[in-house]
């Protein structure tokens, strides 16, 4: 197909780092590229070199032949693709005919690969992704060295054509999935995504506002830990975050260094995450509505060490509890957005001055605040879900204090009905759990010795289930 | 994904969550007030004749399998629409008191043992509100939510249920029969009310997966959901004797005696408020049921939530307010003893070879 340089270059000129030369091989050829986005020297040795010291051409095909040194040439099919080559860091070559053909004169900006902040490890593969898409690929590529390695490349995003890879592994993922992800992709209409997150909303298939349903990781080794068990890989270009479907609640219990441990000791891990999810939860509410409605439950020394801690507080058990809970959200706020060094000294402020003086001015009970600061440790034990743990620990608390027993009966019910509602991509979001997978409790709180895995998840669709065949 | 659709392993588990569900709140000390410490006999009895008639559903559901019938179709294509109507009307009824039941005796038991008092509306609302959630969300998140609790649930029923089993003194039993044959079968039949928990399975027939042992899960819950009221109500007579018909909340008093003391609290109220989740599960799968009813007696299938249907619901619940949900169930089952048994024993015995015939139609419908 035909590119009219004229029509390309009034797209462009004017632009600062637009750059136009003319070279006279046989045929006028002239290149273009933009400065910020390529690497000179490879403008020089995979375009210019080539072309002023090889002789004469008469075609651009002979051109291509001649460019050979350069390892990513081809000729773009429309105006659309070369300028998405273009705004990449390639460089065009137009001859006077509106043919064109693009060579890879990327620039390599950005960070090294580095250990993730987010998902440290005692054992077990350090490297993270970065926000280079390339990289990213080359890790995956790295560990998966397969022809069954498959990558579906498209850009979103109307201004900033975000390069997005929805990497699979063929004979493995259900098909129907990554067409149907593939799918929604193409029908995103925005004028930008900046990271994958942005991407995570457009995946969610029934829109769920409280949980999240699109795993994320920084870790190449989970990311394809994942896809073995038939799940797909998004990576988008200028994110480090990698996103993988079809997502499970139980994910959130599985830590990065999980397999590289003995079982027995992440079954035991998983276990505590999980009791400590629960009771961060529950506890606040418990406490409120043991304290107002049901203090027989407690037993009677406890209850009385409880009754004289809290004798003189001014709030209700209901107030103090939401005003732990609350203050502890924000000094968790606050710490996120402090420098690492101011975040320390945060903390310290937090726990040790404002939660000792107001023990201490009789403003809030010692059982309150740590019961608010137990809870409020459990919730980490799943960093990904904090905020949204953390506001429903305030709903459950505040229902608690209204409705007793009743309100944390109901309330937790109706959390796990709406849990067990949800299904994307044909993956019921309990699953191993609800419904029961019996197959699938092999690696979902207990977790059975690797070697003997296997099967796949039954709970993601896939099509070959068996690990050794 | 059909929001309906339940597989038959957690049908089971649904099934035995709605028989530990409510049938240990005032449902003992009623019989006891009727037959003494024969009670547990007429519990028994009922039950025989509850398996038949499960036996005979699970039959018909096996007959539907692959076309897909729902309760309303199945009778439309073999009796006839007004008899569909006629008889979804009374389904509604029975699940609208049995919901009343089980509310009042829930909000007795909130006020009573756990010292919290609120009026009918402000108890009810929060309950109807899980339930049209859960609703909205179809039978098949409710089946789920029966699988994830239904460990939890059966931990604390046996824990209730251990240390009474341990003291209780099985002669006080004896002599078996002493309140008379005929008036232990009389009253499982007046009382028979309460133990038909399978006609829930009418208003899912059609979204069941059915595998090849269709049958065993089902029965096995039917079992074990029957052993554990014939003994709870045993259980019940000979802890409290002659004064078993004054507790009428068998659960809550049965767990004075499980493993606690006042020093060391009252944890057994944990596990009774755990056990109380089946009450709820039992009474958002009627409230789905009295939806469907009013759905089929209609004739139109919602897409949407309907508001109406839900508000037509919310009302009966709220009947306790205006009569005493004794005097209620006394008057409907006086008037209701006849048409109640005739949908709860009668139609199961009929729905295979209703089936049958709904299913031979459908099929010369469609050469």
């Amino acid at each position: 197909m035909k590119i009219s340089f004229d029509q390309f270059s009034k797209l462009w000129r004017g632009q600062d780092d637009f750059r136009l030369r003319e070279i006279d091989c046989g045929i006028k050829l002239r290149a273009v590229c933009l400065d910020t986005m390529c690497d000179d020297a490879k403008v020089s040795a995979f375009v210019l070199q080539p072309l002023a010291y090889v002789g004469e051409a008469t075609s651009i095909d002979e051109v291509e032949r001649k460019l050979a040194a350069g390892t990513g040439v081809r000729q773009p099919p429309n105006l659309y693709a070369a300028a998405e080559d273009f705004t990449n860091g390639y460089t065009l070559i137009f001859d006077g005919q509106d043919n064109c053909i693009s060579v890879d004169t990327r620039t390599v900006i950005g960070r090294g690969i580095a250990e993730p902040p987010t998902s440290m490890v005692m054992r077990g593969p350090r490297e993270g992704f970065v926000e280079d898409i390339k990289v990213n690929i080359t890790l995956l590529r790295k560990r998966l060295k397969t022809p069954d390695f498959r990558i579906v490349n498209l850009a979103v995003g109307k201004y900033t054509n975000t390069a997005v890879a929805v990497c699979y592994i063929e004979g493995i993922t259900r098909q129907s999935i990554v067409d149907d992800v593939v799918q929604r992709l193409q029908s995103v209409k925005t004028d930008g995504i900046l990271d994958s997150s942005y991407l995570a909303r457009y995946l969610d298939v029934n829109k769920t506002f409280l949980f999240r349903r699109v795993g994320s990781t920084e870790k190449p080794d989970i990311a394809v830990g994942k896809m073995l068990e038939g799940r797909i890989a998004i990576i988008v270009d200028g994110s480090p975050m990698v996103l993988t479907l079809p997502y499970l609640f139980v994910e959130d219990m599985q830590a990065p260094g999980d397999y590289y441990e003995n079982s027995a000791m992440t079954t035991l891990s998983r276990a505590l995450r999980f009791v400590s999810v629960i009771a961060s939860v529950l506890l606040p509410a418990l406490y409120v509505c043991l304290q107002v409605y049901n203090y027989q439950i407690i037993p009677l020394r406890f209850l009385i060490t409880v009754l004289n801690a809290s004798e003189a507080i001014p709030f209700s058990p209901l107030s103090e509890m939401i005003l732990v809970l609350i203050v502890f959200d924000i000094l968790r706020e606050a710490n996120l957005r402090m420098p690492s060094a101011v975040g320390i000294s945060l903390s310290l402020v937090g726990a040790i001055v404002l939660g000792d003086a107001a023990v201490q001015a009789g403003l809030l009970g010692a059982p309150a605040v740590m019961i608010g600061a137990l809870s409020g440790i459990g919730l980490f034990t799943l960093p990904d879900n904090t905020l949204i743990l953390s506001l429903l620990r305030l709903i459950v608390t505040f229902v608690a204090g209204i409705m007793g027993l009743l309100g944390v009966i109901l309330s937790t019910m109706a959390i796990i009905v709406y849990l067990c509602a949800m299904q994307d991509y044909k993956t019921p979001f309990l699953a191993p759990f609800a419904p029961d997978i019996p197959e699938d409790r092999q690696d979902a709180i207990a977790q059975i010795p690797v070697p003997n895995m296997k099967k796949r998840p039954k709970s993601i669709p896939n099509d070959n289930d068996d690990r050794r065949g | 994904m059909d929001k309906n659709r339940v597989s038959i392993d957690q049908l089971a588990l649904l099934y035995l969550l709605l028989v530990m569900g409510g049938k240990f709140l005032t449902l003992p000390s009623l019989l006891a007030g009727d037959v003494g410490h024969d009670s547990w006999l007429s519990v028994a009895f009922s039950f025989v004749w509850d398996g038949i008639c499960l036996c005979f559903l699970l039959w018909a559901i096996r007959i539907n399998d692959g076309c897909k019938m729902d309760i309303s179709a199945i009778l439309d294509r073999s009796v006839s629409r007004p008899i569909t109507v006629a008889l979804m009307a009374i389904f509604f009824v029975i699940f609208a008191l049995r919901i009343n039941v089980l509310l009042s005796s829930c909000f007795k038991m909130f006020s009573v043992t756990f010292d919290v008092s609120a009026n009918w509306i402000v108890y009810v609302l929060p309950v109807a509100a899980l339930a049209f959630f859960a609703l909205t969300k179809g039978f098949n998140a409710i089946a789920r939510m029966g699988q994830l609790l239904f460990g939890l649930i059966l931990i604390a029923v046996v824990a209730l249920f251990v240390s009474p089993f341990m003291e209780v003194e099985l002669g006080a039993l004896l002599p078996i029969g002493e309140a008379g044959w005929g008036k232990i079968l009389l009253t499982s039949y007046t009382r028979s009310f309460w133990f038909s928990d399978y006609i829930f399975i009418y208003f899912v027939m059609d979204g069941i997966k059915i595998k090849k042992h269709v049958f065993a899960p089902i029965l096995i819950s039917f079992g074990v959901g029957a052993l554990l009221c014939i003994t709870l109500n045993a259980v019940f007579v000979a802890l409290f004797g002659y004064l078993a018909p004054d507790f009428d909340m068998a659960m809550s008093k049965i767990g004075v005696f499980s493993a606690a003391s006042t020093a060391n609290g009252r944890w057994d109220w944990l596990t009774l408020s755990i056990w109380l989740i089946s009450v709820f599960i039992k009474v958002t799968v009627f409230i789905f049921c009295a939806y469907k009813c009013l759905e089929k007696i209609v004739g139109v299938r919602f897409a949407k939530f309907n508001w109406i249907a839900a508000a037509i619901v919310l009302v009966t619940l709220s009947l306790p307010m205006f009569v005493s949900t004794r005097q209620l169930l006394d008057t409907v089952i006086k008037w209701g003893v006849i048409p109640f048994t005739l949908v709860q024993y009668v139609l199961p015995l009929l729905m295979p070879l209703l089936t049958a015939t709904a299913r031979r139609k459908t099929e010369m419908c469609h050469e």
